[in-house]
């Protein structure tokens, strides 16, 4: 059986505040074919936010690929990739 | 109506930058803001500035609105933001209007709602010219063009085209404002009547370039916490349980680890005012009134003041939760400097009005003074049983009304809620007003849902109900919106 996607999502303050809330309706807003493919988790603050080097939050992990700027879309997209040409098939 | 997209992320990084400057004592540099967040070789955010000066420009009147000034006010152009800041500290600016107009972050909309596109054939019919009742249209290189100065925004030319080529562009602070309040200006700038505008926020949260700010009044809460022996106490709104992704008792944890002397629970006052409106409710309602209306939401109060004047004797005369709240601190905390902090913009013109109450706050501000002060709501404990205040129904749409209720045993009730101060609603509103119809109980929130969707808001409408339903002990119910009967 294929493993499931990991999103982590920032659950840290900052992330929160500077647009990560949007994740928390993620579950029920993935595309049908996704909803079963993909395990949702919180992260506490792993400190991206502190050097700019990983850019902007809000922060989203899929697998071990992280999103900065993070947006429905961009996470969705990323999950999409992951599903179809992923690393841990 | 809170809404994650760039404009609002660029107030709450500006809102984070002051907070940080100012604990860092460092307020002096508060006019490299603009230079940080607009750096030298580096192309405007928005493909519509067309430079990073008018970028910079943009910033600056943007840090002077989270000053607490109106942009409007501004007589010297050179004068620094710093200089701005001293004055802000200096004294109180109680005069009217919450809301403001960054002119230079305006301008960016049709002079016209009407626009000939490209598809105009230049038609030899053209109907459109013969149409227009102004003569506002004239042929200019084979193709219609409407002379904005003239246009009167019938739309006569729209439907008069076969080409479907003319189309409307609306304004969205203007479509949004359910008052008329924001108009355009001779230097087509929007600007905002006072007179008119009941601070609902519409325009703030519809504006693409987030040209309509309030104005702040962090920058004196921040002072205050930082003089000596100053008392300086915090009071959450019932809609606080939707903004974060923590329990109430994790926030007022973190809001005294920012500094305030004490925190209190809005949704305590919201008892009495539920208590003392159902006991006024069952007098009015004995005495011959045909019906009464809620008091809690600031802009509808307005709305009652300044437009539907006729409302205005119906509206219960309950103070609402905030003021009732501020006179709990009172008795405790008699010296204080007594803050709200909530999701809504009305609220500050409400507080003004009170000498209780001695600044507001919104919840996007809390969330930035979280961040300058590096305060992550995920490091606190989840502490063991909390006491479930169920007047935290104050937060949505029906669940004032709820709460009334359950204090009321008087003439059986006929309720109506009015949910969102659209156009549509207040037309309803307008109705009600001539006595036409069977309601003895009106609830109305400015806001669609209640305070879980106020303009200043962290979360959008959707995940804040989310995160209420999970943490606050409340399930906020979806309003039962009854269709208007005539009588």
């Amino acid at each position: 059986m294929k493993q499931m996607v990991e999103v982590s999502i920032c659950y840290g303050t900052l992330c929160f505040v500077m647009g990560g809330s949007a994740f928390e309706t993620m579950g029920e807003k993935l595309p049908d074919d996704l909803k079963n493919k993909v395990s949702i988790q919180g992260m506490n603050c792993p400190g991206y936010c502190n050097s700019q080097e990983y850019g902007r939050p809000p922060f989203v992990k899929v697998n071990n690929r992280l999103i900065a700027e993070a947006n429905l879309n961009k996470v969705i997209e990323s999950i999409r990739k992951e599903v179809e040409h992923g690393t841990n098939q | 109506m809170a809404q994650t997209n760039n404009a609002t992320l660029i107030r709450r990084e500006i809102i984070t930058r002051l907070c940080k400057l100012y604990i860092e004592n460092r307020l002096e540099d508060i006019d490299r803001i603009a230079l940080e967040m607009a750096p030298r070789n580096t192309t405007p955010v928005s493909g519509n500035r067309c430079c990073i000066h008018k970028s910079r420009a943009i910033i600056k009147y943007r840090v002077m609105a989270l000053l607490g000034f109106n942009v409007s006010d501004e007589t010297d152009e050179l004068e620094s933001l710093y200089s701005y800041a001293l004055r802000a500290l200096s004294h109180k600016e109680p005069e009217k209007g919450v809301l403001t107009v960054v002119d230079e972050a305006c301008t960016s909309c049709v002079k016209s709602n009407y626009v000939v596109s490209n598809l105009c054939r230049g038609c030899l019919a053209s109907h459109c010219m013969v149409t227009c009742p102004r003569n506002a249209i004239t042929m200019e290189h084979g193709q219609a063009r409407i002379d904005p100065l003239k246009c009167v925004g019938c739309g006569l030319c729209k439907d008069a085209c076969p080409y479907h080529a003319i189309i409307y562009m609306p304004i969205p602070c203007e479509e949004s404002c359910p008052v008329k309040a924001i108009y355009r200006n001779a230097e087509g700038v929007e600007e905002i009547d006072y007179d008119k505008c009941i601070h609902c926020g519409r325009c703030m949260v519809a504006c693409p370039f987030g040209a309509v700010m309030y104005r702040s009044q962090i920058i004196n809460v921040l002072h205050d916490i930082s003089r000596p022996n100053r008392q300086v106490v915090a009071m959450l709104a019932p809609a606080i349980s939707g903004q974060f992704k923590a329990t109430y008792p994790q926030i007022a944890t973190a809001v005294k680890k920012l500094g305030f002397t004490d925190v209190f629970e809005v949704a305590a006052g919201a008892v009495a005012t539920a208590r003392d409106e159902a006991h006024e409710l069952k007098e009015v309602l004995e005495q011959g009134q045909q019906f009464m209306t809620t008091s809690c939401c600031p802009a509808f109060v307005e709305l009652t003041e300044k437009q539907l004047t006729g409302l205005k004797p119906y509206v219960s005369h309950t103070p609402s939760p905030m003021r009732y709240t501020a006179d709990i601190v009172r008795q405790q905390y008699p010296d204080a400097s007594v803050v709200f902090i909530g999701p809504c913009v009305a609220k500050q013109a409400e507080a003004r009005r009170y000498p209780g109450i001695d600044y507001v706050m919104t919840f996007e501000e809390l969330g930035a003074l979280m961040i300058a002060m590096n305060i992550d709501l995920q490091t606190f404990e989840a502490t063991e049983q909390e006491e479930v205040i169920a007047e935290r129904k104050f937060a949505f749409s029906n669940g004032v009304l709820n709460s009334v209720t359950d204090y009321y045993d008087g003439p059986s009730l006929n309720p109506l809620v009015i949910s969102g101060l659209h156009k549509k609603n207040i037309a309803s509103l307008r109705r009600i007003t001539t006595g036409k119809h069977d309601w003895n109980m009106i609830e109305v929130m400015a806001c669609e849902g209640g305070c879980l969707a106020g303009p200043a808001g962290i979360s959008s409408p959707e995940v804040a109900r989310k995160l209420f339903n999970a943490q606050s002990g409340v399930q906020a119910e979806h309003p039962l919106i009854n269709e208007m009967k005539q009588k």
